[in-house]
This record gives structure tokens, C-alpha cells and sequence, in this order.
């Protein structure tokens, strides 16, 4: 096998177990004496509970338990004044009702069949109370959120927009939209004894499980072992630990066996997060050359009566554009609905639908072209903490995009341009999102037959963390991919983030990096040459030739300093081209053409499916994504993955993606900035940009369907 | 999942009979509506009556036309060479509806049984007409983005979510029946009801019948036929509106049109006024535009549905303009 | 095991069944051996929810991916938790329980089926292919080499279901033009959003001839 040096194109180290179902994901452990559990969901929206009846449950075939609150062992993190308590939505703690479909019992039994079917005879008796899950009815309640880090932001005086030669005011909205990875999120427990015990759980990041379950059941973290191997997409569904996963620990240790708890499809729509319904307004005021005299962004957002949610949605208003003055403000409602959780590209998605269709908007008014605006407002430095980017190569992202998605068709007017009997449109969206580094540790083996083993507890939900670790580990130690494993997904390896926000191969890698290098040096010295040497090493020949059965090194390893002086971020310019048919308003997007400057690119291959990835999921975003509250019963009516339109095989045609690859000086030793949100941040815009291109009309209620469009053509006459 | 009894039958008078039993019974085919209504708790059988031994899968040739056998699986019926060359617009609605997966589960007779996606009638804890008569209507002031335009009552306002049944009613297929009193026919139009104070009853089979064959007349659109499914996505979702329009077009003159539509009704809609409208006139823009202008007298459009009231229309023009351009 | 498989011979005898349940199946299983076409009917009786072990299994022989298999199931059973659960091949993965996403996708007869959707006790006699089932010994299928090379996947979840709806769709003869795989590959939902990377596999398989 040939030299792999980081930026090459491989192939999934783990593909083979994926493409023949070896690789086995949390719910797919046989364990013997295997208990099901299932959860009841609430049918009523706030209230308590006056009785639950579970008689017929109880006594139904191969029934073990039925948990409630009347009878669910204590959970020591539950308790007020608990060392570390558990924060958010405590099951079976009492009797309070938050939100429709929040589990009021547990059924375990000896099969799944049994459990489900047993599920349903749970009766249950309310006390019903008054509830609110209409968020525009409720906007008036919007509160700022607590802690500093949400207050209102002012730079110069926003409102001098009132003044500016030219003006945006508008309105963008966007529904609460559901992670929905594809598998559903499950939780195997069971316990050795009285204080250990394990979990098969699908976590993005394992220690971070392992410390919220051995908080909440008042063990040492040693003695929680968890386990998520693979992960069946997550998209931040799996950032924190959930209040089921607690569930199936405790009734796992009370019934002293094995309990898998699987989340229906329909429960994964209520109990594990989602990117909260956004109201946003933005003003942008400019002069009549198109340069920014002030951005205002307002955001309010949808988060849970029992805790607060909060997402960074009007933040990139500050910083992507100069402009001298500007003011945002967020704010959120408390609904009785379930807590949000961060969806991919979290705020800063949510925020560039509004700014970029903003800016688009104006681009109009000015008669200037989209990427013209953005230019004449280029900035290359940071205005809102005035320093300088580590790196930013967002013009080269414009100039590939333009170029690539063939701008120069871009008609100035909208809806004059025709392809058979369709409208066709051309439209742009940018992005930015923090790239940051975290603590890691990794550690390293070498085994007699020259192969290494790397080692680190972080996850892999899909981005291929593994075949990138094993890129960079290749390349350091100069050793073939197939010589090198990367263990990943278990609590008891070196500690390690959790997979979020972009950050896994700046932290984890550095840390890959970090300790290849460190054992490198190590070996160069136990074979006598000088630690800076760049021979090849032997790797095969040298445990036997020192004598030893295995060598290994654990290194810890963070950004210095000097990261404090820069502002770090990834760029993205995503272009769309995309047809509309006028009179059945139905859409076709032709293409996406995703630009982006993320730094060094460590795997193409995974990194570009990556980019394609999250194109996808921003076309959902924009086009079809939308869970709908009946607020008349505070239950969502379209639950389920036939009236929540995620995006088909048939709503893609081409999507490309073009990295800068130049790397970050500053962030880490890889000059690696992340894509995981990025991939997804510009999207929406840029496709609800395409639209207003090809259509004439602007829609700034997310998701653009196909009656929106005909309704906007009406009112075109 | 209750349980239930299970009964496998080979004959047709056999599934019949064990259908007439004390107890709630249901036949089961393909499996692809029914399973996932006893998932959900919305049908809760004593016993199932599972159907697929019975020889009722054949495509044959009649004396005029073709029949297809109640067990036909939707993509046998799309993929048939001779429904291909004769009842395109069949093939056309089929492959719109549902995955490639359960096309291939489903049948003929299954899917004209299947149920609608209003989603208050697969919620247990809401009131629906449909799934529990006297509970009332959620879909009426609620979520009623999906629902009708045509023929609702004040009882249901839900639609038949079926494409199959749309391409069957538009090229007027007759069914047969066989139950305990024996076997009868009907025109597939009149094979589904519309909802009135029953909206329980989907259709106008009688206790204990079967489903065993779907008849074809003699092909009359070979050729100007089209599909055009409106949607939130490009594939594997239920219409908002689906049109079928069928022209048998000579010397530049309709001879005969038949369309009907999908998305707007209780059963699959027939839209006689324009297809008589059609009839003699040229297969130009102008007509397509006028008929989808008759099309829609007496539509009624509930407050989150409204836009059905213009994508209705449109949609039949564009059906009509796609299948007059079939060369 | 909590669930135990039930072996049943082909005259209806069973290894771990109560003596109850053994009286009732087996005679059941006579009807279903002795009388084929006739209508097979479980008991008269109508058994409180405890005692409703009659109906709780019944005989049913599968091959699996070349194996044969004769087991007892209640009929509730789905053929994708039969296969999950019962037989631990769960290649074949649920991502909705309802017809909605087609990670469940297995072939029956050489057909793909959504397999939450499909009692398993409907499936006498059929042959099932799994993704398991699929390569041959170490040698890959050529779609699962596909899948690999062009990156057709991310976190794997979908990917048994996209392979299997692969292969059929070139086999029904639905593959040829990109437009065309789009269209008869979209029942099966990925939510990494690997669709374009899924369609240059299934392509490079169709134009290879496919075996």
C-alpha cells in the first residue's frame, strides 16, 4: 500500500464493515436476558398527572416492569441538592407534565413486540392546565436569556439605518426542524452490581455520557463504561445525554437485567431535540454604492418552559460584513413544547437564512450584483473583536463558485430567464462559523508486527473521524492506512471532546498529530538518532530489534496562546442553481456548488461528502423541512418521516464542493478549521435566493414549497 | 402490535367466510397500509386474514381490454408490458405513488383499500370522524394543509391519498367483488365514497367482500397521456394535487378527453364537466386554461388548503399541455 | 436470551414451548402440514390476554441468505425484528418502523421489500437476502465495492437499505440514467445526505454488468 500524506483522497477506513452490516450501532449488542423498553408518551400538554392506570399493562405477556413515577427508583442526580444534578427534563421524577408526548411511563418486557403492545394499555388520568405552544401568539413573552454572553450588542449606531440612502426591512421565519439521523436513538444499559455499569448508547460523545450517567446515578465515572462505536448520524441529536438514556439505566438496574430503550421515530420528534422555530428581523441600511451603513438583526426563538435553549442566530451579523454600526438582539420564548438542541450549522444557519437573504434582497435594490455587495463589503479583519482572521480565503470561494455554477447566466432580472417551460434561477448564500480547538488526548501503540493502534474517546456520527485520524497518523509516522487502527467510541479511551461544533479533527487530530510526532521522537531517540531526524522508520523490524513486546505514548494536547490574538473561522459561499416550474410551483435544484475555506483539508474524499452532506440538509432546511404544532392540542400532527420531508435521492441532482485547502497558520498544527456546519450554513440562502432569481417571488418563511410559490406568483399578477 | 388470529387461505370463498366470523376481521395483502394501521393502533384485528395465497395475481388479457388481478403488486401492474403499451397513464400514476420498495409490496386491491394520511386520523388521542364516528373533525379547523376541495362533508374533510386509484378511475375501470352473497361489479368511480355522515366507510364494498379483480377497457389513450403529481418533494410523498390526463387527440381535434385528480377528494375525482368541454375542441393552451376553469366549480377550500383552489387548475393545465405534447 | 428461537421440526413438535402451548400449536401445525390450501385456522377459543399463547407462535420456515431457518414466531412479528432480533442480523436496520425511510430493505424472492412493513410469518417459504447475504465469502458485491469507492455513505445507518434498493434497481431494470436511479432510489432516505455519491455508485454498477 502507498504512502498516504495528509489531503488525500481515501476511502473509508470503516467501509467495509458499513457496506456489509458488520458495523454494529448501539441497539445492535445481543446481550443475554435482554429486557425492551418502551416509553408512554403524555397525551395532554401541561398539567400533572392524577393517576396512571397500568394495571392491563402490568399483567400483560412477558411484561417486567412498568415504571412511572408512583414507583421509579430514585435517581440520586434527580434530587434537590444533588453534588451534580441533572440538568433539563427529569423522567418519572413527579408528576409534572411540560409538553405533549413527554414519557409518563416506562414498559419493559421480555420482547419488543410485548412492550409495544403492553405500551398502549397504559391509561392515564390528567389534571390538565393551560398551556402555550404557539410561538407567534406568544413572541410578546420573549424574555433575554439568562447570562451574560445573550445580551444586546451594539457597534456605532444602528440607527442610522433610518437614514441610509438605501434600506432593508424584513421579516424571515424559519419552523422548528428535527435532526432526524436515521437511527433512532437508542440506549442498551445494564449494570454489574450495585455501582457499575454500561452503556451501548448513541452518544456523540462518550465521556461527556459518561460523566452526565455517573452524576446522575451518584457513581464514579470510572465505574460508567459507554459505548457508540457507530453512530447512525446524529447531527447534534446526540450532544448531551437525554432523558431516556437516564430511564433505561434505571430500569435496567431494577430489574437487574439488560434494557435496550428504543425511541420510536414519532418519539424522536418530541424528545430529542430540534432547531427551534426562528422569527428574525434584519435591517440593512447602505449607501447607494452598496457599502453597509448599519445591520440590525433581531432573532427570537422557540425553547421549553422547563429549560432554556439558546444558539448563537444573530451573532454572524457582527462580524461577516463590515459595517460601522450594527445592534442584534436575541431573544426566546419559553413554550411548552420540548427542549431545542443544536442542529447542524445550529444559530449561525438559522442566522445567515436571514442575513445573506438580506443581503440578496438589497443586492436588488441596488441593482448590483449579489457578489458585487458582498465584496464592497468585504472585510479582513475581524470588526466585531477587531483582530485579524487567522485565515480568511472567502474571495477565492466566490471566484470558483462563480465560476463553476456559470454566475455569468445569472439573469439581473428576476423571472427572466427560461428553460423549456421552466423558470430558472441562479442564487448565492455565504457562511461563517468558529473554528475551534479543544483538549484532547490520544495515545499510541506500536505492536510487534509494526502496526499501531491510535486511541482517543471521540465519536464518529458520520464524518469519518477515524479514516481522518488515520490520514494524519499515516502521514506523520509514514506508515501505510492499512497498518494503522483508530479506536474511537469507547469512555475508557484517553479522553477526548464531545463531536460538535466542527472542532473534532482541530482537536482530536491535533492531538493524533501531536502524539505520532511525540512518539516519533521518541523512537528516533531509543534508536540513537537525533530527535529532529526524518529517516524512515522500520517500523516493523524495531520492537523485535529493542527487544520489547509493545511501545505506547499518551499525549494531551491544546491550542497555545497565540490563538487568543486571531479570529478564527470557516468561510463558505454556497451558489444554487435551481428550476421552478410556474405553474405547479414544484422545484428541481439543478445544482449546488459549495465553496469553502475550512483551513487544510485532511481526507478529500470524506470532506467532500461532507460538503455534499450538509448541501443536503440545507436544501431540507430550505425547501422541505417543517414540524407542525396543532396548537389547539399542543401536539405536533406531522411526526413522522411521510409528512416530514426530509430531502430524497430524487430532490438532488449535482452537488460539488471546492475547498480553498489552504491552511489555518494559526488553530493547530494541521491548519485544519472544520466543516461540519459550514457545510451546511449558506445553504438555505442561497437556494431561497436562487428562487427569488428564478420566480420573482420572495418567500421568507422557510420551507419554500411548492403553494408558496403559487401564491407569490398571484400576488405577482 | 395486538394479537391476532392469523389465517392463511388459498381459496377465495374460504377468506371470504373467515371474514365473516364474530370479530373484527381484515384482510391482508401487501401489508404495506394495514401493518403499519396496526402499529399505530388505528386497526386493532381479532384475526387477519392473510390473502396472498389466493390466485389473484395474474395480468391477463380480456376479450377488450385487460384484468388485473386484485393481488397484482403495484409494480407488476406499472411494469406490464401490456399496461405500458396500452394504459400508460396507469404506469405513469403507479410510479408516482409511494418507493420502488412498496410498489413492489403492494397491490391492486390494497391499495384501493388504503386509508387516508389525514394526520388526525392517525393520532389515537384526537377526535376523528373516520377512525372513531361522533369524535368529530380535527382536520376542519386544524392542520388541513393535505385535505379536500371537492365533495367533503362537515363529518371528514380527508382525502384519498391513492395514485394508483386516480389513473384507475381516469381510464374507467370496473371492479369485482365477491363476497358472501355472491360476486357483483362496479365502476371503479363508483368504488369510493365520498365521506357524508359515514366517514368511516371509504368505500361501497359490503361486509365480507374481496377485492379480486380491476378490469380495463379497451385502451383508448395509448399515447397523450400524463401524470403531473404536485408535492412538497420530488418524490416519495403524497400529492397536494395529482392530475391524470388522458387526450385521445385526431387530426388535431380532441375526440375524447378523460382526466381526474388526485389530493382533492374522499375518492379519486373525475372531471367530467371538462373532459365533455374538451371533447371536439383543439388541444391548445386556451382550452387546457378554460377546462381547468370548469374543472373547479364547486371547489371549497378550507383555511391552510386555499392554494389548492389555484394549484388545481394549474396542475390540469399543465397535465393537459404535457400529454398534448406526447409525440 | 429473552426471546428464544423455537425450534420446530416439520411435523410440528417444539423443543421449549410450555406443554400448553405445545397441545395448541400442534395441532394447528398439523392443519398447516396436512391440509395446504385449505384455511388454516388458529383455535376457536377466545383466550384471555395471559393464556393467548396459541396464538403467540406459529411455525415458519424461511431461508435466510442461503440458510434455512424453521422457526416459531407470533405473527405480530415483522420480518425486519425477526431478523433484528431473533436471527441478530441486524445489517438490515430500522430508521422508521413505518415504510418510511427504507433502511429496512431486504429482498424477498429477489425482490427489495421494506421489511417493517412485511409480518414475517407472511414469508413461509420465501428467500431472504440480507445485506449480510450479499458479498460473496470476502469478495464484495460489486455495488458494496461501489458503495466504498464512491464514498456512498457517511454514518452507515442507511446503508444496508441503499445497497440492497441498489441492486434491485439495476435488476428491475430502473438504472438507466442518473434521472432514473434518482427517481427508483427514492425510497430510501439518507439523511448525511450521500445521494449523489449513491447514484455514481449504482451508475458505475449498471454500465460494470452487474452480475
Amino acid at each position: 500500500m502507498k504512502k498516504v500524506v495528509i489531503g488525500e483522497s481515501v476511502s473509508r477506513v470503516d467501509g467495509r464493515l458499513k457496506v456489509t452490516g458488520g458495523a454494529h450501532y448501539s441497539g445492535e449488542y445481543p446481550l443475554p436476558n435482554l429486557a425492551y423498553g418502551v416509553l408512554v408518551p403524555a397525551s395532554v400538554t401541561s398539567g400533572t398527572i392524577v393517576d396512571i392506570d397500568s394495571k392491563a399493562a402490568a399483567g400483560s405477556p412477558g411484561v417486567r416492569a412498568v415504571i412511572t413515577h408512583f414507583n421509579a427508583p430514585r435517581v440520586p442526580g434527580y434530587q434537590a441538592g444533588a453534588a451534580k444534578p441533572v440538568r433539563g427534563l427529569k423522567l418519572f421524577a413527579d408528576n409534572k407534565i411540560y409538553f405533549n408526548g413527554q414519557p409518563i411511563a416506562l414498559v419493559v418486557a421480555d420482547t419488543f413486540e410485548q412492550a409495544t403492545f403492553a405500551a398502549g394499555l397504559i391509561k392515564a388520568k390528567y389534571n390538565r392546565e393551560s398551556f402555550a405552544t404557539d410561538f407567534r401568539s406568544n413572541l410578546e413573552k420573549g424574555v433575554t436569556p439568562q447570562g451574560g454572553r445573550y445580551k444586546d450588542y451594539a457597534r456605532g449606531d444602528a440607527s442610522l439605518l433610518d437614514n441610509a440612502p438605501v434600506k432593508i426591512k424584513q421579516e424571515y421565519s424559519l419552523p422548528s426542524e428535527m435532526h432526524n439521523p436515521m437511527e433512532l436513538h437508542v440506549t442498551t444499559a445494564w449494570w454489574d452490581g450495585d455501582d457499575r455499569v454500561t452503556l451501548y448508547t448513541k452518544s456523540q460523545g462518550v465521556i461527556s455520557s459518561q460523566r452526565s450517567i455517573a452524576a446522575a446515578f451518584d457513581i464514579p465515572e470510572k465505574n460508567v463504561q459507554i459505548n457508540s462505536r457507530f453512530v447512525g448520524g446524529a447531527f447534534g441529536s446526540s450532544l448531551r445525554t437525554w432523558p431516556h438514556e437516564v430511564a433505561a439505566v434505571q430500569a435496567a438496574k431494577m430489574l437487574k437485567r439488560p434494557v435496550k430503550l428504543t425511541l420510536t421515530r414519532e418519539q424522536m420528534f418530541t424528545l430529542v431535540g430540534y432547531r427551534p422555530l426562528t422569527i428574525q428581523k434584519i435591517g440593512l441600511g447602505a449607501n447607494t454604492d452598496g457599502s453597509l451603513i448599519a445591520i440590525t438583526h433581531e432573532s427570537v426563538s422557540q425553547s421549553a418552559v422547563y429549560e432554556e435553549f439558546t444558539e448563537n442566530s444573530v451573532n454572524i451579523s457582527r462580524f461577516l460584513y463590515a459595517s460601522p454600526n450594527v445592534m442584534t438582539r436575541y431573544k426566546i420564548v419559553p413554550l411548552n413544547v420540548g427542549v431545542p438542541t443544536p442542529m447542524r450549522g445550529p444559530g449561525e444557519a438559522t442566522g445567515a437564512f436571514a442575513l445573506e437573504c438580506a443581503l440578496d434582497e438589497l443586492s436588488y435594490v441596488l441593482k448590483m450584483d449579489p457578489i458585487a455587495l458582498r465584496l464592497k463589503n468585504y472585510t479582513e479583519s475581524d470588526p466585531e473583536r477587531n483582530l485579524p482572521w487567522s485565515s480568511k480565503h472567502l474571495k477565492e470561494c466566490y471566484e470558483v463558485g462563480m465560476e463553476k455554477i456559470g454566475w455569468s447566466n445569472r439573469p439581473a432580472v428576476p423571472r427572466s430567464l427560461k428553460d423549456g417551460e421552466w423558470l430558472v434561477g441562479y442564487g448565492v448564500g455565504c457562511g461563517a462559523f468558529g473554528a475551534y480547538r479543544g483538549k484532547a488526548n490520544a495515545k499510541i501503540k506500536l505492536l510487534p508486527d509494526g502496526t499501531v493502534i491510535i486511541q482517543s474517546a471521540t465519536s464518529d456520527i458520520g464524518p469519518g473521524t477515524g479514516t481522518a485520524m488515520t490520514v494524519i497518523a499515516a502521514d506523520i509516522l509514514g506508515l501505510p492506512t492499512d497498518k494503522i487502527t483508530f479506536e474511537l467510541g469507547d469512555s475508557s479511551l484517553p479522553v477526548a471532546p464531545t463531536q460538535g461544533g466542527s472542532a473534532t479533527v482541530s482537536s482530536v487530530g491535533s492531538a493524533v498529530h501531536d502524539v505520532c510526532t511525540a512518539f516519533k521522537k521518541k523512537i528516533y531517540g531509543l534508536t540513537g538518532k537525533p530527535e529532529d531526524s526524518t529517516e524512515a522508520i522500520a517500523w516493523s523490524e524495531l520492537l523485535p530489534k529493542l527487544n520489547l513486546p509493545y511501545l505506547e505514548l499518551s499525549q494531551e494536547s491544546q491550542g497555545n496562546d497565540t490563538a487568543k490574538n486571531y479570529s478564527m473561522y470557516s468561510f463558505s459561499a454556497h451558489f444554487a442553481k435551481v428550476y421552478v416550474h410556474p405553474l405547479t410551483g414544484m422545484m428541481q435544484v439543478k445544482q449546488i456548488f459549495a465553496t469553502v475555506d475550512a483551513g487544510k483539508i485532511v481526507s478529500h474524499k470524506t470532506a467532500a461528502s461532507q460538503m455534499i452532506g450538509g448541501a443536503v440538509g440545507g436544501l431540507g432546511m430550505a425547501m422541505t423541512e417543517e414540524a407542525v404544532i396543532d396548537d389547539r392540542y399542543g401536539r405536533l400532527v406531522n411526526g413522522n418521516f411521510a409528512d416530514y420531508h426530509v430531502p430524497v435521492n430524487a430532490d438532488v441532482q449535482q452537488i460539488d464542493a471546492y475547498f480553498t485547502d489552504k491552511p489555518d497558520p494559526i488553530i493547530n498544527p494541521v491548519g485544519t478549521k472544520g466543516i461540519g456546519e459550514i457545510s451546511l450554513i449558506g445553504v438555505a440562502p442561497a437556494l431561497a435566493n436562487a428562487i427569488y432569481n428564478a420566480t420573482g417571488v420572495r418567500i421568507r418563511d422557510l420551507p419554500i414549497t411548492p403553494d408558496k410559490i403559487l401564491e407569490g406568483e398571484e400576488k405577482l399578477g | 402490535m395486538n394479537q391476532f388470529e392469523y389465517i392463511r387461505t388459498t381459496d377465495s370463498k374460504a377468506a371470504i367466510k373467515a371474514m365473516t366470523k364474530t370479530g373484527e376481521a381484515q384482510f391482508l395483502a401487501g401489508g404495506t397500509n394495514l401493518v403499519d394501521l396496526m402499529k399505530m393502533r388505528i386497526v386493532v384485528p381479532d384475526r387477519l386474514i392473510d390473502i396472498n395465497p389466493l390466485p389473484l395475481r395474474d395480468i391477463e388479457k380480456t376479450l377488450t381490454g385487460l384484468r388485473i388481478g386484485a393481488l397484482a403488486s403495484n409494480s407488476e401492474v406499472a411494469e406490464h408490458p401490456l399496461v405500458k403499451k396500452n394504459y400508460p397513464l396507469l404506469s405513469l400514476a403507479i410510479n408516482a405513488g409511494a418507493s420502488a420498495q412498496l410498489r413492489n409490496m403492494a397491490t391492486t386491491g390494497g391499495n384501493m383499500m388504503q386509508r387516508t394520511r389525514c394526520p388526525y386520523f392517525f393520532d389515537v388521542t384526537l377526535p376523528c370522524n373516520k377512525r372513531s364516528p361522533g369524535s368529530g373533525c380535527s382536520a376542519l379547523e386544524g392542520y388541513n394543509r393535505m385535505h379536500a376541495i371537492f365533495g367533503a362533508s362537515t363529518a371528514c374533510i380527508a382525502v384519498n391519498p391513492s395514485d394508483m386509484s386516480v389513473g384507475m378511475a381516469t381510464l374507467d375501470a370496473v371492479v369485482h367483488v365477491s363476497g358472501p352473497k355472491g360476486d357483483r361489479s362496479m365502476k371503479f368511480t363508483d368504488f369510493h365514497r365520498l365521506p357524508g355522515n359515514e366517514p368511516q366507510k371509504d368505500n361501497n364494498l359490503l361486509p365480507g367482500e374481496l377485492i379480486i379483480a380491476v378490469d380495463l377497457p379497451a385502451s383508448r389513450y395509448p399515447q397523450n397521456v400524463a401524470y403531473v403529481k404536485v408535492r412538497d418533494r420530488n418524490s416519495y410523498a403524497f400529492a397536494l394535487i395529482s392530475v391524470a390526463a388522458a387526450l385521445d387527440i385526431r387530426d388535431g381535434i380532441i375526440h375524447t378527453a378523460s382526466l381526474g385528480m388526485g389530493g382533492v377528494a374522499h375518492k379519486p375525482w373525475r372531471l367530467t364537466a371538462a373532459e365533455a368541454f374538451l371533447a371536439g375542441k383543439k388541444p391548445v393552451d386556451e382550452n387546457f386554461r378554460k377546462a381547468a376553469a370548469i374543472s373547479m366549480e364547486g371547489a371549497k377550500a378550507y383555511v391552510l388548503n386555499k392554494f389548492k383552489l389555484t394549484m388545481a387548475p394549474n396542475a390540469i393545465r399543465a397535465a393537459l399541455q404535457q400529454a398534448a405534447a406526447k409525440a | 436470551m429473552a426471546r428464544k428461537k423455537i425450534p420446530v421440526a416439520p411435523d410440528g413438535d417444539t423443543t421449549s414451548a410450555s406443554r400448553r402451548d405445545f397441545i395448541k400449536q400442534s395441532s394447528l401445525l398439523t392443519a398447516i402440514a396436512l391440509a395446504p390450501g385449505s384455511v388454516i385456522k388458529a383455535a376457536e377459543e377466545r383466550w384471555d390476554e395471559k393464556f393467548a399463547g396459541i396464538f403467540e407462535k406459529l411455525p415458519l420456515h424461511l431461508e435466510v441468505n442461503g440458510v434455512k431457518h424453521t422457526l416459531s414466531v407470533e405473527p405480530r412479528v415483522t420480518l425486519l425484528d425477526l431478523l433484528r432480533e431473533e436471527l441478530q442480523l441486524t445489517g438490515t436496520k430500522k430508521g422508521c418502523d413505518r415504510g418510511q425511510c427504507g433502511a429496512c430493505t431486504v429482498h424477498v424472492d429477489g425482490k427489495r421489500v421494506n421489511s417493517c412493513l412485511s409480518l414475517a410469518i407472511t414469508n413461509e417459504g420465501k428467500k431472504i437476502t440480507t445485506i449480510e447475504g450479499l458479498a460473496d465469502g470476502d469478495k464484495l458485491h460489486p455495488m458494496q465495492e461501489a458503495f466504498i469507492k464512491h464514498d456512498g455513505f457517511q454514518c452507515g445507518y442507511c446503508t444496508s437499505g441503499q445497497i440492497m434498493s441498489g441492486v434491485a434497481c439495476i435488476k428491475e431494470g430502473h438504472a438507466g440514467s442518473p434521472e432514473e436511479i434518482r427517481e427508483f432510489m427514492s425510497g430510501n432516505i439518507c439523511r448525511c445526505g450521500a445521494y449523489t455519491n449513491i447514484v455514481k455508485a449504482i451508475s458505475e454498477v449498471k454500465q460494470g454488468g452487474m452480475s
